[in-house]
């Protein structure tokens, strides 16, 4: 009996290991996920450390926004962002490096592709600058 | 079946790391039979002038064969003042102190010469022996050659390096008072009577504010950076250095820092660090912080680690590295 639990659940792996997701220009896996959206951004300044203040930031769905509040002092020109995604989605364009948000009148503007590459937002990341 | 299949994998497995196991034999080698050396370099990280470069020297014949006579190192380029071997050999005790015992009379220096001689009968000692990099040795190699004397008539010898010496300079534990001014080159604080004298070499300006609403605390600022980063600071006309500086957290280097990490800052990382883009103020700096930093004039760049900055006061202590590049 148990030889044949073996056997079926061996098979059983093997056919579920072997379902295949298509793969993206990226070498990312295109999965059946339709979730698309940002969950949370961190910026990071030279030193790897949060640039942030300790105001939320807030992420409006609707208007397709991210609002962020740096602290005082913050080199905007070198900033290393970090978005949360929803599972399997990516991000475009892609973070390879620091950011130059300095110019605040034309905000950063990033696409979110979902899982299954078919549904895809963009969204603004509005940055201010903590003032004392 | 399943248990014969089993007994012959294993007879076929047992008798294969027989024969692995038995193809080099181990011999246990000869006792020593004369006098012998070993070497180790103790200190580690960039061999900056001012340094130590620090070696551990280890000699020992048979007791039959005799004692120890002299121990004796000769450097390529003579040591700067303080050079000097141990006349006491060192062990580690049980809880992991290392205990000197006095084998000699203090060690004597001639030029590149350090000897140590043994009034005690020994036959087996471990000598430290400690280099302090002399000015001349910048950016070039320096390297040594132990040697010991037994009274048996042997000599042994054990040479080590050569050893890169940095082209950089180092400077510890500099205070930083509040509204004092800095100059890299000089790697001084300058009170702002004395930068008044010396505009040129003024890089930033230290100061520490407690501001409402945002975190200001200790900071560098340039001299030609915007008011609203020098509360309370009238800085002269005169001073027109716009020093370029990026802050690092983190990586602090060993030397400055005088931790258990293994993080170096070398000659390589000061000539390659770009703070082209960077600003030219930093603010709210905090301990095992630092900065990169680069002169107006190009001619330096510099990396200072802050070793104390209390939240609540003003006052600093930093350590730096600084390189002429051009």
């Amino acid at each position: 009996m148990k030889k044949y639990l073996f056997t079926i659940l061996t098979i059983f792996l093997i056919v579920v290991g072997c379902t295949k997701f298509p793969i993206d220009e990226d070498g990312l896996l295109i999965t059946d996920r339709e979730d698309c959206y940002i969950s949370n951004l961190e910026l990071l300044g030279a030193d790897q450390r949060s640039v942030l203040t300790e105001k939320l930031v807030v992420i409006d769905e609707e208007k397709l926004t991210i609002s962020a509040e740096v602290q005082f002092g913050t080199d905007l020109r070198n900033i290393y962002p970090q978005f949360s995604l929803a599972t399997d989605a990516k991000l475009d364009p892609k973070i390879v490096g620091k950011v130059d948000f300095s110019d605040l009148e034309h905000p950063k503007q990033y696409t979110v592709i979902s899982g299954n590459r078919k549904v895809r937002k963009t969204y603004t990341v509005l940055i201010t600058v903590q003032q004392p | 079946m399943y248990f014969k299949n089993f007994s012959i994998l294993s007879v076929i497995c047992l008798a294969s790391f027989l024969f692995v196991s038995c193809s080099d034999e181990y011999e246990v080698p000869d006792g020593v039979t004369k006098l012998t050396n070993d070497c180790i370099k103790r200190s580690l990280g960039p061999n900056v002038v001012g340094g130590q470069i620090e070696f551990a020297y280890a000699m020992a014949l048979p007791r039959e064969k005799g004692r120890l006579v002299s121990a004796r190192v000769q450097a390529s380029i003579s040591g700067a003042e303080g050079t000097y071997m141990e006349h006491r050999s060192y062990h580690t005790d049980d809880v992991g102190t290392d205990v000197g015992v006095e084998i000699g009379s203090p060690s004597e220096t001639n030029g590149g010469v350090t000897e140590v001689h043994f009034t005690v009968d020994t036959c087996a000692s471990t000598l430290r022996y400690y280099y302090i990099i002399p000015e001349e040795a910048r950016g070039r190699e320096v390297s040594f050659t132990f040697s010991a004397e037994s009274s048996n008539g042997q000599a042994v010898n054990y040479k080590m390096g050569p050893y890169k010496i940095s082209n950089m300079d180092m400077k510890l534990d500099i205070e930083l008072k509040n509204n004092t001014y800095f100059s890299i080159e000089d790697m001084r604080t300058y009170t702002p009577a004395e930068a008044a004298q010396h505009p040129e070499k003024i890089d930033f300006i230290y100061l520490f504010r407690q501001m409402r609403g945002v975190k200001f605390l200790h900071a560098f600022v340039s001299p030609t950076a915007d008011k609203d980063y020098l509360p309370g600071v009238t800085v002269p006309e005169s001073f027109t250095n716009s020093t370029k500086m990026m802050r690092v957290y983190a990586s602090a280097d060993q030397q400055l820092a005088r931790n258990e990490f293994g993080v170096f800052v070398d000659d390589v990382d000061l000539q390659q660090i770009d703070v082209s883009n960077s600003p030219i103020f930093v603010i709210n700096m905090v301990e095992t912080g630092g900065i990169w930093a680069e002169t107006a004039d190009g001619r330096y760049k510099a990396y200072i680690y802050i070793n104390s900055a209390p939240e609540t006061r003003a006052g600093m202590t930093v350590s730096m590295k600084r390189l002429k590049v051009r």
